[in-house]
C-alpha cells in the first residue's frame, strides 16, 4: 500500500492541504459522519476492504487509520 | 432464495407526492453544523429537494387520492381491483389492516383481497412478488400494489443523518396475467441479525411511546433523535448494500444468463446519490444506466422509490417500448431482492401531486 497516496486521498476527504501520519482524525474540522462513510467509500472502491464504522471511530491518529486498511487488504 | 415467474406484467404506474415540498438549503440551518459541511452533503448525497405530508397525513390518504384519480381517469375501474396489497411502514393504525381502509373509504367490493404487508426499501419487489402469486389464482384478474410511507413524520427534524433524506410517497402499480409467455426471474435474501440497523425503537409494544420515548437524547456527531425516531446505522447500511447488492444482482444476472450489456436500465432503491453511485461503479455499470436522480426531486421514499425511478425517468418511452430491466431493493429487515423482467409498454406511467 502507498501511503503517501492513501493520506492524500483522506486530505481529499478531509478537504484540508495535507494529513500528517501522526493527526489525530478527531481533531479535522471536516471530522464527521460524512467523513467516516466517504473514508469507508474509498476504503471499498480503491482498496476493496470493508471497514466498519465502529473500527474507524477506535482508530485515533490517521497512520493508525491506513495500518487498519493496509492490514485487510493482506488477508 | 431464487423465484421465477411466468406470464405475468405490469400494465401501469401512478406515484403519488404531496404537493408540500422542501429545500435542503432552507432546512440546512435547524442542524447544529458547519454551513460548509452540509454544503458537502448537498453535494455529495444529492439532498435538494423532497416532498413530505402536512401534518396528520397518513397513507390512506395518499392511496385513496392516487387511485380516485385513476377511476375518474378511467385508467382503473373500482370493480376490476380483485387484490389491493399495501406494502407499508407507517399503516393508520396497528388494527385494522390500512388496505381494509382504502378498501372502505372507495367503496371497493366485498369479493377481493386486502393484505397489508410490513416491508420497506425491498417492498417493491416483494410486492411484484406477492402480486405474480395471486395472479395465479383463476378469480384474481387484477392485482393493485401499493408501496406507501410517511416516514418524515418519524424522523427527527435534529436529525441530520436522516432528516434531509427522506421523503414521503405512495405509489400505485397493476399488475397483471401477461398473454405472452413472459418469464420473470427474482432473487431474495434476509438477515434479521442485522435488523436493528434500520429501526423505529419505540412506539409498537416491545416498547410503547411514552413521554420519555419522546424526548430527544444527544445521539452523537450535534445529532438529536428521540426512541420514537427512525434510526439508521448509516455506515452500516452503506457496508451492506456495498457488500451484499452486487452479488445478488450479478448472480441474477448469471443465473439466468443474462449479460450487463443486454439490461437497459439497473433500476434500484434510491437511498441517496452517493451510494448509488458507489453501486454504479462497483458493478461497473455506467451511471445513466442505473438512475440516481430521485433523492433529489423527492426525497428517499422508501418502497415507493423504484416506482418513482420509472415514472421519472421513463414516463413516456414506457407508454411506447418495452425495455429490460433489473430491479433491486434493499433496506430494513435487512432485506435485499433483485428482479429481471421486461417493462413496458403501460397504460400510464406518471406522478401527480396530493393536495
Amino acid at each position: 500500500m502507498d501511503k503517501a497516496k492513501f493520506y492524500e486521498q483522506l486530505a481529499k476527504i478531509l478537504d484540508i492541504g495535507e494529513v500528517k501520519p501522526e493527526h489525530a482524525l478527531r481533531d479535522f474540522e471536516a471530522w464527521d459522519s460524512l467523513a467516516a462513510l466517504s473514508i469507508l467509500a474509498m476504503a471499498d472502491s480503491k482498496y476493496g476492504v470493508t471497514i466498519k464504522a465502529e473500527e474507524i471511530r477506535s482508530v485515533v491518529t490517521a497512520e493508525q487509520l491506513a495500518n487498519l486498511v493496509e492490514s485487510r487488504m493482506k488477508k | 432464495m431464487n423465484f421465477t415467474f411466468r406470464r405475468k406484467r405490469i400494465t401501469g404506474v401512478l406515484v403519488v407526492v404531496p404537493e408540500n415540498e422542501r429545500s435542503f438549503a432552507a432546512e440546512m440551518k435547524n442542524f447544529n453544523f458547519p454551513e460548509a459541511r452540509s454544503l458537502k452533503l448537498k453535494e455529495v448525497m444529492g439532498f435538494d429537494k423532497r416532498r413530505v405530508v402536512e401534518p396528520g397525513v397518513c397513507v390512506s390518504d395518499l392511496v385513496v387520492f392516487g387511485l380516485e384519480h385513476l377511476f375518474a381517469s378511467d385508467l382503473l375501474k373500482r370493480e376490476e381491483i380483485d387484490a389491493l396489497l399495501l406494502f407499508t411502514q407507517t399503516p393508520d393504525h396497528f388494527v385494522p389492516p390500512t388496505s381494509n381502509i382504502i378498501q372502505g373509504r372507495l367503496g371497493l367490493k366485498q369479493d377481493m383481497l386486502c393484505l397489508d404487508i410490513s416491508q420497506a426499501c425491498a417492498g417493491f419487489v416483494i410486492g411484484l412478488m406477492q402480486a405474480f402469486m395471486l395472479l395465479e389464482q383463476e378469480s384474481i384478474k387484477k392485482v393493485v400494489l401499493v408501496n406507501a410511507d410517511v416516514l418524515s413524520r418519524k424522523a427527527s427534524p435534529k436529525d441530520r443523518n436522516i432528516y434531509p433524506l427522506i421523503g414521503d410517497a405512495a405509489s400505485i402499480v397493476v399488475v397483471e396475467r401477461d398473454t405472452e409467455d413472459s418469464i420473470i426471474q427474482a432473487d431474495l435474501k434476509m438477515d434479521g441479525s442485522r435488523a436493528g440497523a434500520l429501526t423505529i425503537p419505540a412506539g409498537g409494544l416491545r416498547q410503547p411511546s411514552t413521554m420519555e420515548t419522546g424526548i430527544l437524547e444527544d445521539v452523537g456527531d450535534n445529532n438529536l433523535r428521540a426512541k420514537d425516531h427512525l434510526f439508521m446505522d448509516g455506515a452500516a447500511i452503506f457496508n451492506f448494500v456495498q457488500t451484499e447488492v452486487p452479488p445478488l444482482m450479478e448472480g441474477l444476472l448469471a443465473r439466468t444468463g443474462v449479460s450487463k450489456d443486454e439490461v437497459d436500465y439497473f433500476l434500484c432503491h434510491q437511498p441517496n446519490r452517493f451510494m448509488l453511485q458507489k453501486l454504479a461503479e462497483k458493478m461497473k455499470i455506467p451511471y445513466d444506466k442505473m438512475p440516481n436522480n430521485v433523492v433529489e426531486h423527492f426525497g428517499n421514499n422508501s418502497g415507493v422509490s423504484i416506482p418513482t425511478v420509472i415514472a421519472y425517468n421513463l414516463a413516456n418511452r414506457l407508454l411506447q417500448e418495452r425495455v429490460r430491466v433489473c430491479l433491486a431493493g434493499f433496506g430494513a429487515g435487512l432485506t435485499w431482492g433483485a428482479m429481471l423482467l421486461n417493462l413496458g409498454p403501460l397504460s400510464f406511467n406518471a406522478i401527480i401531486e396530493h393536495k
